[in-house]
């Protein structure tokens, strides 16, 4: 039999911010195919522990698996944690779409140069299959007429959209959405939440961290609660959401409807 | 106003153009790399690194540019043995290159910090981005970080530009003959300052009034959508007066 390798393993995962100590040994396995939402109050380390996933923050203890790969740490001068070979890293982050709560598209490139940007300069895949599949990928999300505006022509609903769409031209292993829907005005959430629903059916691996528990609920076939830097409650979503066993879950449930 | 007088030097000033813009192009192409390559210095984590980038930046900020000249072609000349040893003589007893060399530093200087704005204003959104995508940082920088700068510096830097044109004029103090060294030489030779400076200043007035244009038009090509924007903008204002001209209408 061979042993099924997951999609990504993050082990007793330490971060501190001076003497704040925002994560307190936070584990998680996706296997592929899993959705896993991730909610928690503000403040109680979902996002740290997102950005942790692909070195975007350096975690101060633990591992990081990706597709059976483990990120090689070493310790430097002073003490703390640093990735021992960037290029490891580089490599591993095309493996791993993220998609920000502020977009962060590139302000200087059109929507479609965007899309294009990663997989021809860091993928060296040929330009013309890119673009057709970035075009796909842009009427997938529905703002093909887009395609030359820049980012500041579009609105966050659209900004967000183009974004999930570059993350996915790179064709990762894992998606990672940091709260993708909380810098958007009340009636631009559907449209992205949908692109992510559709995801989310798709059978991609997915992380999600978001506020929206309706959706969370709905979408994710596993559901995390994280409370001061530990994972409070860990269920499938019908459980966490419908009957949740801690008393902080049930209470910051009962404070976010 | 000896109008004749105008008229027969005008050819004259007009032949010395080229060596003003080439004393213009070269030292601006080049103080270009140097201050690209300065502003990395200067916004390095290692202490020593940026602050000789500082040191260099102050140093050349804070003198006049005709000292920084007359020191490198005159004090050259007094270290000239030196220079000689090694091998670099050739190019110090030439004024052309004191000239190039201090408008070099000169611009340099003052780019880079006109890059290093640039650089720190760029959304740090956005480089995370490209970190998140697997970009390495030397591709970050190329294809992220100094698009971005360079778009938000050209304003200033195209201010730079002109400075540097109007500061070749400069050179004409160490012999050589540029629009104004030619002026100087006719002004000596029949004494009329006015009708002579005149043909010069309108001669830098022209070349600035094209780089100014140029400048904009990059800026345009660069981001199109910052003047799309405009245009929009206006074309909406418009349109939104004729809708409330047309509700008044309604009104009525």
């Amino acid at each position: 039999m061979t042993e099924v390798i997951p999609a990504l393993v993050a082990e007793d995962i330490h971060k501190s911010f001076g003497t704040l100590e925002v994560l307190k040994g936070v584990s998680l396995t996706a296997n592929d195919g899993d959705v896993i939402s991730m909610v928690g109050s503000s403040g109680s380390g979902k996002s740290t522990f997102l950005r942790c996933i692909n070195f975007l923050e350096t975690p101060d203890k633990g591992r990081i698996v990706v597709g059976g790969e483990e990120i090689r740490i070493k310790t430097d001068r002073s003490g703390r944690l640093i990735g021992a070979e960037p290029k490891q890293i580089d490599r591993l982050r095309t493996r791993l779409g993220m998609v920000f709560q502020s977009f962060n598209l590139w302000s200087h490139m059109t929507i479609v140069q965007n899309i294009m940007e990663g997989p021809v300069h860091v993928l060296n895949r040929p330009k013309d299959d890119v673009r057709n599949e970035a075009m796909a990928l842009l009427e997938k999300v529905g703002i093909a007429e887009k395609k030359d505006a820049y980012p500041s022509e579009l609105s966050g609903g659209q900004q967000q959209r183009v974004a999930i769409a570059r993350a996915l031209c790179m064709r990762p292993k894992v998606l990672l959405f940091d709260e993708p829907t909380s810098a958007l005005d009340p009636e631009l959430v559907g449209e992205v939440l949908k692109v992510i629903g559709e995801l989310a059916q798709e059978g991609r691996t997915m992380i999600v961290v978001t506020h929206e528990m309706g959706f969370a609920r709905e979408v994710s076939s596993q559901a995390i609660f994280l409370h001061e830097g530990r994972i409070e409650e860990q269920a499938s979503p019908e459980e966490l959401f419908g009957n949740p066993k801690s008393e902080r879950c049930r209470q910051f449930l009962a404070s976010s409807l | 106003m000896d109008f004749e007088l105008m008229i027969e030097s005008w050819p004259k000033l007009f032949a010395a153009i080229p060596v003003t813009l080439s004393l213009a192009a070269s030292s601006i192409s080049i103080g270009f790399i140097v201050a690209i390559g300065v502003s990395l210095l200067r916004l390095s984590k290692n202490r020593l690194l940026s602050n000789v980038a500082y040191f260099f930046v102050y140093l050349f900020r804070s003198t006049p540019l005709l000292v920084q000249i007359f020191l490198i072609y005159y004090g050259s000349g007094q270290f000239k043995d030196f220079f000689e040893s090694i091998g670099l003589w050739v190019f110090f007893r030439e004024a052309w290159f004191c000239a190039i060399l201090s408008l070099t530093l000169n611009t340099g200087a003052y780019t880079s910090e006109i890059i290093r704005g640039g650089i720190q204003s760029v959304p740090f959104g956005q480089i995370e981005a490209a970190k998140a995508v697997g970009m390495s940082k030397g591709l970050l920088f190329r294809r992220i970080t100094f698009p971005i700068a360079i778009r938000q510096a050209l304003p200033a830097y195209g201010n730079e530009i002109i400075l540097m044109v109007k500061s070749t004029s400069l050179a004409s103090t160490i012999t050589i003959l540029d629009i104004t060294g030619i002026a100087q030489k006719i002004i000596s030779a029949t004494w009329s300052p006015v009708e002579i400076f005149i043909i010069a200043g309108a001669i830098y007035l022209t070349i600035n009034f094209l780089i100014t244009r140029i400048v904009q038009w990059l800026e345009i090509w660069l981001s199109p959508q910052l003047f799309r924007d405009r245009k929009s903008w206006w074309k909406s204002l418009r349109e939104n007066g004729q809708q409330a001209a047309e509700v008044q209408q309604e009104f009525r």
